[in-house]
């Protein structure tokens, strides 16, 4: 099934009353993809699902559904089902009822409606409770009937939007893992919308990094995190230490930026131009400090500000000679002794430094 | 746990004592007096007496009675069939909600008793509604619209309708969308939709002006005063009458309590077809 085109969105353009949500958003997504829509609030995820499930109609551009047309297709007809923020269980209407609805709307018969019930209500491990109304369960156990519901007509799509959004930390881990291995066994296609970056890099196979109506990148999660293309990816994505120089020196596969007073060696490539400035990304665990110059292409003098013990590792805060702070991560065992206001220097190996577009 | 409780009470007894003083005590009155005996002029004897009790179950009030519930009740559900469609039709007009709510309320700025003389101007034999009709040729005698029962449901529904279409409008306003949404996201038709999911949620809003119109319509006496001059009788005439006209007191405060009886019987009735938490939020 992998690799057959299942959802498309050609030139995709959704306004609201002259604003541009979605602008002009051109996607495929592959038949058992888990595709993530990441980005923050306002940059059109949300819209854009709507639109897949059949709640707006796009302004201008087409959407497939399997290879069929459907950007006219009320939402009852799609092959689609959806997972709701705010779940949407029927609250006149006992977990059993819930999850029937939909077969019970399509016409199908008792007998085989109790056996796909009773499987979806087991593959959320919630077997037990039918008979009760979504009121009395929890917020956990009320969305995993809001998947039971959707799972059980078997969509060609699932649509998710933000449905862990609601529930606390560790529960959310959990379920985005279950999430995950429910996809895999199911083989559905899962688009999920989040604005949790963590969440996507976990469970998706791609992530559509969106901004202002736009995609700013498309790629798996590792591609996304170690070669983000623009600055708003590399800055929404984990951390980063954002660069930004002029270009005073092009030498084949290097090239010169200067930051402040210094120069640091960079790699060079299409986004470098003489005399232009450049964007450079290094994240902050790909970042080295210690009290004495170090040998290699970057040596970058700053001086010491602080360091934050965050648990996992220590965050040391460095400042430029133009106020710009750097963050670095360290593990502990290897942190140097550090005094306020000293010079220290910071460096990276350049392959883990990313050019971005502005 | 008791002191807020007994704060509670502390705040609730202006209430309270309002209730007790206008609702509580006046009933306890009528009741005391209905069980006396009635003298000459209408004095009242404290001579325990059930005479009234005696002539209010006769076949004649109680025919009143019957009558009376079932138009209320008939103008009732007209008001409810007229009344959903128009809130559901409020609750998605978007900029002209307010101007509609507006409209609903305005008949309130009026009393229903200058109201009703309008309908009187309409539904005469040579009213508006029949002079029309004729002379389109569509009948040739007049219909009797006045002096009938079709015409104090008409009275009634018109009178009534805004208290049936606030709360109802009310509850499908209320209405988180996304129920709908997750409906038809499920496969079901906008007709499968309003059936399975907006009517059920609604409900509380139709329970409430189901109550709020008929107790009030069950005991009007305006609107057959108007359209049939006292020739057809709901029991708020009679009771009215008792009271000012034969100075019987106590058949008067016999038939109130019964009234009250039979709307208080009747709701719990109703209520026992409605689950508890359609209850809870009526409340």
């Amino acid at each position: 099934m992998l690799g057959v085109q299942m959802v498309k969105l050609e030139h995709v353009t959704k306004e609201f009353d002259d604003t541009i949500v979605v602008d002009d958003l051109n996607l495929d997504i592959k038949a058992g993809e888990f595709l993530t829509l990441l980005g923050p609030s306002g940059c059109g995820k949300t819209t854009t699902l709507r639109m897949i499930a059949g709640f707006e109609k796009p302004t201008s551009g087409k959407i497939l559904l399997n290879g069929n047309q459907v950007d006219d297709m009320e939402p009852y007809k799609r092959e689609v089902n959806t997972v709701f923020q705010s779940y949407s269980l029927f609250p006149h209407m006992n977990v059993y009822d819930n999850v029937a609805f939909g077969l019970k709307m399509k016409k199908v018969g008792k007998e085989e409606i109790k056996e796909r019930v009773t499987k979806a209500l087991k593959l959320v491990q919630l077997e037990e409770y039918g008979t009760r109304k979504p009121k009395q369960l929890s917020g956990g156990q009320q969305q995993r009937i809001a998947i039971a519901r959707a799972i059980v007509n078997n969509p060609k799509v699932l649509l998710l939007d933000e449905p862990l959004g609601a529930l606390d930390l560790k529960l959310r881990k959990q379920m985005q893992l279950e999430l995950k291995h429910l996809q895999q066994t199911l083989n559905i296609t899962f688009i999920y919308v989040t604005h949790d970056q963590e969440e996507a890099l976990t469970m998706s196979d791609r992530i559509v990094v969106m901004n202002k109506g736009k995609i700013e990148q498309i790629g798996t999660p590792r591609e996304i995190y170690e070669k983000p293309r623009t600055r708003f990816v590399a800055d929404f994505i984990g951390q980063t230490n954002i660069l930004d120089g002029n270009v005073s020196a092009v030498n084949g596969d290097m090239a010169t930026l200067e930051l402040a007073d210094q120069t640091i060696e960079i790699p060079n490539s299409s986004e470098v131009a003489l005399k232009e400035h450049a964007f450079l990304s290094v994240r902050p665990e790909k970042m080295k400090v210690s009290n004495t110059p170090i040998e290699g292409p970057i040596n970058l003098k700053c001086t010491f500000k602080e360091k934050i013990y965050v648990g996992s590792v220590t965050k040391i805060v460095v400042r430029l000679s133009d106020g710009k702070e750097l963050t670095i991560n360290e593990s502990h065992e290897n942190i140097a002794e550090l005094t306020n206001n000293n010079d220290v220097y910071v460096s990276w190996n350049p392959e883990n430094a990313v050019m971005l577009i502005k | 746990m008791r002191k807020s409780f007994k704060k509670a009470y502390l705040l609730l007894s202006p209430s309270l004592f309002w209730l007790t003083l206008f609702l509580v005590v006046p009933v306890i009155f009528i009741a005391v007096i209905s069980f006396t005996t009635n003298g000459d002029f209408g004095a009242i004897i404290y001579k325990f007496s059930t005479k009234a009790y005696a002539s209010a179950f006769s076949s004649l009030y109680a025919k009143v009675i019957w009558q009376s519930i079932w138009w209320a009740l008939v103008a009732t559900i007209v008001c409810l069939i007229v009344a959903y469609p128009f809130a559901y039709f409020i609750a998605h007009a978007g900029k002209w909600k307010n101007l509609l709510l507006l409209l609903v309320m305005v008949p309130f700025w009026t009393n229903l008793l200058v109201r009703l003389y309008s309908w009187i101007i309409l539904m005469n034999n040579k009213g508006v509604i029949n002079n029309v009709l004729m002379d389109l040729g569509i009948i040739k005698e007049p219909l009797a619209l006045l002096y009938s029962p079709g015409g104090v449901i008409i009275g009634l529904v018109y009178g009534f309708l805004p208290f049936m279409i606030l709360p109802i409008y009310s509850s499908i306003e209320q209405l988180d969308k996304t129920f709908l949404e997750a409906s038809e996201d499920l496969g079901a038709r906008p007709i499968k939709t309003f059936l399975n999911v907006t009517l059920p949620l609604t409900f509380p809003g139709i329970l409430a002006g189901f109550i709020i119109t008929f107790v009030p319509a069950i005991s009007v006496f305006v609107v057959t005063d108007l359209f049939t001059g006292g020739k057809l009788l709901m029991v708020g005439n009679v009771i009215r009458d008792a009271f000012l006209v034969e100075m019987n007191w106590q058949l008067g405060a016999a038939l109130s309590l019964l009234l009250m009886v039979l709307v208080l019987l009747s709701l719990m009735l109703f209520m026992r077809f409605t689950n508890r938490k359609d209850r809870k939020l009526l409340t």
